[in-house]
């Protein structure tokens, strides 16, 4: 970028972008001059880059519960440490996660603004605030007495409120777009999935409330939980993962957006597969009988013909990009694909060989740590360079001397760290399939290890530790300082 | 109008060798027949460029051929950009006719946030006023608060082959 800088100074002196850069005043008139960054682009990146973190801190401490012991299989499957970890894998982290990226990306997909800003904002402290309060209710829920037996519903409630909030910000643009594009229509649908998630969750705290204060178990509660996570990792975060995975792999990659007929086809199949196995799954539970039975195995038919035609799909769409050398995001997204595909393959032979129970532990944590998890953790890998960049030189783009949003990054740093996740990750299913405590804990420790590396990573290219100024920069530039730089001011 | 052939100066050695072509394109420029155009092959996009000749009355139209390889075609005005009709009002104020673009990128099949860097490299370039166009393959939502935040207009019409953008720099 600089020789390319050099050379137009070559070109046409008084053009010269450096010297722009550098003499701020040229014949008494300023030329380039200081003052904050654009307020909207700041505000906008602020909010999404709290959410992140906060999705991290979560994440963090789920896989700290795993990592010291504390949930499956060394505690019952159904037991407070593992649901709350469970539930701060999938509210905590993934819809934290996937509301900050929409937040960014739906105005992308549909060419419209957001609402408002401060929803989000508000809609981040009840999702917060209710988390804490659900883990709580968790938590605490096998103690004696159940000390905090209404947390969970005040905290469930709490969520609810502010998913409502995130879901009114950002469906207002996408309900408001006609023709809506493939991207978001899956997201539309994960949205109805959402609803539906959150619904019958919260159904789950009142009911679990009330089994606690009349000290009876609640059959339905455990047969009907698994469909309450049915349709949150699939109809919600799958299906919305699969949307955005779309966009962004083709705008970063240089492959053609429009997916045609095998586009359609995994959405179409993606949401009368999750459709149906949730719908019939929750009927069967009221009206035992054996066509909800075989509704619900056609579902699972559908979503595993749905999941196969993505994945061919993804194939098709690396192979059609015209950017030959992609970046480490994209590479390493590889493991998060894998991870689906094993998925997938695990979900057969738990079919074929008749061991369909309704919570599979290796296939959550295929599905929650490696598919949607290592998708959000390699995504973030560019989002947070790019909204850096964007806050941070946006301002000087065309004025100065801009890095290239890839200065932002190391790659070769944070390979490593991707590469210690994925096999984390792995080595935990391998623990959940033998259902043996110290894999599944040794994988934890090594995936929480990456995830802080990456974090740290994410942190330096939101400050721009890596930004280095060119040597025709900082050679006539000594008064610039590497402070100025990083809040954007010449 | 008669067509003729563009004339083609490649630059590409002499550039690589720190050279210092400015006076050989306008003295090319000034051998142009009239309604001829003047292909310019280099190693980079010469924005400067587009400044001075779009004062002479060139329309130019950049495409980047590879890593370093850059076509530019100069067209002599007349054919300048239709008008076009505007889905989206300016984010500045919009006072009606703007004048004819003199500079049209076309930045489809550049990976984000290429596109962005090379309008707003452009609107740089514009004398207060000034009109450029660029085709974009998708609405550049990013670009806006940019726009916005230095007092320029913006345009935009979706059609089948891209989101076309007329960009005003303020006043």
């Amino acid at each position: 970028m600089l020789g390319h800088h050099e050379h137009i100074g070559d070109l046409y002196e008084c053009h010269l972008v450096t010297r722009l850069w550098i003499v701020r005043a040229r014949g008494g008139k300023t030329l380039l001059t200081g003052g904050s960054m654009a307020p909207l682009t700041e505000r906008l990146s602020r909010w999404t880059l709290i959410t992140f973190a906060c999705a991290l801190a979560n994440f963090l401490l789920a896989q700290a519960l795993i990592v010291l012991g504390f949930t499956w299989p060394s505690a019952a499957l159904t037991g407070g440490a593992t649901l709350a970890a469970v539930h701060l894998v999938t509210i905590g982290w993934l819809t934290l996660l996937m509301l900050g990226a929409l937040s960014q990306f739906v105005p992308v997909i549909t060419s419209r603004a957001l609402l408002d800003q401060r929803l989000s904002a508000a809609a981040l402290v009840l999702i917060e605030v209710g988390l804490v309060g659900m883990v709580t209710g968790f938590v605490t829920r096998d103690m004696a007495r159940a000390p905090c037996a209404w947390c969970l519903v005040v905290g469930g409630l709490s969520v609810c409120a502010g998913v409502v909030l995130a879901l009114v910000n950002l469906a207002t643009p996408l309900l408001r777009t006609r023709p809506l594009p493939l991207p978001g229509r899956f997201v539309r649908a994960g949205f109805l999935f959402l609803i539906v998630t959150m619904s019958l969750g919260l159904l789950f705290a009142f009911t679990l409330r009330a089994s606690v204060s009349s000290h009876g178990p609640l059959l339905h509660l455990a047969s009907g939980v698994g469909y309450h996570a049915i349709a949150g990792v699939g109809g919600w975060l799958t299906l919305t993962a699969m949307g955005v995975s779309y966009k962004l792999l083709s705008m970063f990659m240089l492959a053609p957006e429009e997916r045609g007929v095998l586009g359609e086809v995994v959405l179409g199949l993606g949401i009368t597969g999750f459709g149906l196995t949730v719908a019939a799954g929750l009927l069967d539970l009221v009206w035992h009988g054996s066509v909800m039975i075989l509704a619900e195995r056609a579902g699972w038919l559908l979503i595993g013909a749905s999941i196969s035609a993505y994945l061919a799909d993804l194939v098709r769409l690396y192979r059609a990009r015209k950017r030959r050398r992609i970046e480490l995001h994209n590479r390493a997204a590889a493991g998060a694909f894998i991870s689906l595909a094993a998925a997938l393959v695990t979900a057969a032979i738990l079919v074929i060989s008749g061991r369909a129970a309704r919570v599979a532990p290796p296939l959550v944590v295929l599905a929650l740590l490696g598919w949607l998890g290592g998708l959000g953790l390699t995504q973030l890998y560019k989002v947070i360079p790019f909204l850096s960049w964007l806050t941070r030189f946006g301002k000087m783009i065309g004025r100065g001397w801009v890095p290239r949003v890839q200065d932002l990054v190391c790659e070769p740093c944070a390979a490593l760290w991707f590469f210690l996740y994925f096999a984390g990750v792995w080595l935990t299913v391998v623990g959940a399939a033998i259902e043996t405590p110290l894999p599944m804990r040794g994988g934890a420790a090594l995936s929480t290890l990456a995830t802080l590396g990456l974090s740290r990573e994410y942190w330096r290219a939101w400050r721009g530790t890596y930004v280095r100024l060119p040597p025709a920069v900082s050679s006539h530039a000594p008064t610039i300082q590497r402070e100025d730089l990083r809040h954007g001011h010449p | 109008m008669a067509i003729r052939e563009p004339r083609t100066l490649d630059l590409r050695d002499e550039l690589r060798r720190g050279g210092e072509p400015l006076p050989q394109i306008l003295e090319e420029v000034a051998n142009l027949a009239p309604g001829q155009s003047l292909r310019l092959l280099t190693i980079f996009e010469p924005l400067p460029l587009y400044a001075v000749l779009g004062k002479k009355g060139f329309l130019h139209e950049a495409t980047r051929r590879g890593e370093g390889d850059w076509e530019v075609l100069f067209t002599p005005g007349a054919a300048s950009a239709e008008k076009l009709p505007s889905k989206r009002l300016s984010l500045a104020t919009d006072d009606g006719a703007w004048p004819p673009a003199g500079t049209l990128l076309d930045n489809r099949g550049l990976q984000p946030p290429e596109p962005m860097i090379r309008i707003l490299d452009a609107l740089e370039h514009l004398q207060p006023g000034e009109v450029l166009e660029a085709i974009n393959e998708r609405e550049p939502q990013f670009l806006y608060p940019q726009l916005e935040e230095r007092g320029a207009g913006i345009r935009v019409d979706r059609r089948a082959d891209g989101v076309h953008l007329l960009v005003r720099r303020g006043l």
